[in-house]
């Protein structure tokens, strides 16, 4: 290294600072001390460093700028906090409304409809109608009448006459408001759409567990959709036969 | 914020060098103020995420300086000036006509220097910051640092010695 390039790594030297850490200016200053000329242009250089650094450092800071500063942090904490106050008890009032809401929803829907003769007519239709497998497959009603007795589904039904000759295709055990109800079913001789098992489907279960059904023993009609129901009541037990078709398409199963 | 760190201890230690900082770059006290405060109420927010307590000078700022360009982004009325080639040697100017300038003379010569030399060259004289940290503040590397350093130096030597009264 030689005076013009130590000149040219010192501009950048500000004495009393870790520039001396830097290896070059390291390396500078050490060639100035055996250099006078250098040395010389050194000591210049350190004083107008020197006195540029404390000219900059006059530029005088506004009176008031901390305390401004902090206030105004202050003030916006208080008011994100207030924000997030407000929000969290806006969201938690809303989330206790849907709530509130909810509940009173499913009760009055459970209080309405849970074990209403209504409920349990178009349960068991939208149960027949949707594809469902059969627990068990015969034709004997017989053997049907075992099936149910062995799953402890009602088995003390009478059918009535028509429906006896009505050639069955099996019954299965639904599940209705914990209830065990015994559906069984039959075929009226008509072609059958793919994944129906039945087209003529008898429901019984306990009449005590179905509030407002009919307590005569001579069938009422109702439509369900395109479906008509024909529901009675006989030793305790509530019937509900369900066909695609008018009153008169189920009458003659009676 | 950083742990142990009280937002009103980093103010105190900080605002008079941020300040000035501010001033050197944006040369208008409403402006500094502004960019002070601003830095501050980003350090209230993000400060946090600094997991090294020593970052805590390099991250006000670098993020000073970041808010400096952002609202220079923002004002189209700056035009960008390059300034001319690197000068190998400082003009000579001497203390005694260094002692003679004020700060609002200062300031201005360093407001002519072309923006990538200015910020460098106010971290130098103003905080003793290091090359290292400069580079760091800045986002550059230490070659570039030394670089813009020796030019911004040079640049304001010589527009200090062109003084009339000096």
């Amino acid at each position: 290294m030689n005076r013009d390039e130590a000149k040219i790594i010192l501009q950048l030297y500000r004495p009393n600072t870790a520039d001396v850490d830097d290896l070059q200016i390291a390396e500078a200053l050490a060639l100035a001390k055996g250099d006078p000329e250098l040395a010389r242009w050194l000591e210049e250089h350190s004083a107008r460093q020197n006195m540029l650094r404390e000219k900059f450092r006059q530029i005088e800071i506004p009176a008031g700028l901390k305390e401004q500063i902090i206030s105004e942090q202050a003030a916006r904490t208080k008011t994100v906090r207030r924000r997030e106050t407000t929000v969290a008890a806006l969201a938690a009032a809303a989330i206790v409304i849907a709530l509130i809401f909810s509940a009173q929803f499913w009760l009055s829907q459970h209080r309405n409809d849970s074990n209403m003769f209504s409920n349990y007519q178009n349960q068991m239709v939208n149960f027949a109608t949707s594809p469902y497998g059969m627990s068990f497959v015969t034709n004997d009603l017989r053997q049907i009448q075992n099936y149910l007795a062995q799953n402890h589904g009602a088995t003390d039904y009478t059918l009535p006459a028509s429906l006896e000759r009505t050639a069955a295709t099996g019954c299965a055990i639904k599940y209705w408001s914990g209830m065990r109800v015994s559906m069984i079913c039959f075929r009226t001789g008509k072609s059958l759409p793919p994944n129906q098992q039945g087209d003529l489907w008898l429901f019984v279960v306990d009449r005590a567990f179905v509030k407002d059904a009919p307590d005569d023993a001579s069938p009422q009609f109702a439509k369900v959709n395109q479906f008509i129901t024909a529901t009675w009541t006989q030793g305790g037990k509530l019937y509900l036969l369900a066909t695609e078709g008018d009153e008169q398409a189920i009458r003659k199963f009676l | 914020m950083a742990e142990g760190v009280d937002f009103e201890d980093i103010v105190a230690r900080y605002y008079a060098p941020l300040y000035q900082f501010a001033f050197s770059l944006a040369r208008d006290e409403p402006d500094a103020c502004d960019l002070t405060q601003q830095t501050f109420c980003i350090w209230a927010a993000k400060g946090h995420q600094l997991r090294d307590a020593s970052k805590v000078k390099t991250w006000l700022f670098t993020t000073l300086h970041r808010e400096f360009l952002g609202s220079r982004r923002r004002q189209t009325r700056f035009p960008h000036v390059e300034l001319e080639g690197a000068t190998d040697e400082l003009p000579v100017i001497s203390p005694a006509s260094v002692n003679r300038l004020d700060v609002t003379q200062l300031t201005g010569a360093l407001a002519q220097l072309d923006e990538i030399y200015r910020a460098p060259v106010a971290l130098f004289y103003l905080q003793d910051c290091s090359y290292n940290e400069i580079a760091e503040i800045l986002d550059v590397p230490l070659g570039t640092v030394k670089s813009r350093l020796t030019r911004g130096l040079g640049r304001l030597h010589q527009l200090l010695s062109d003084k009339p009264n000096l």
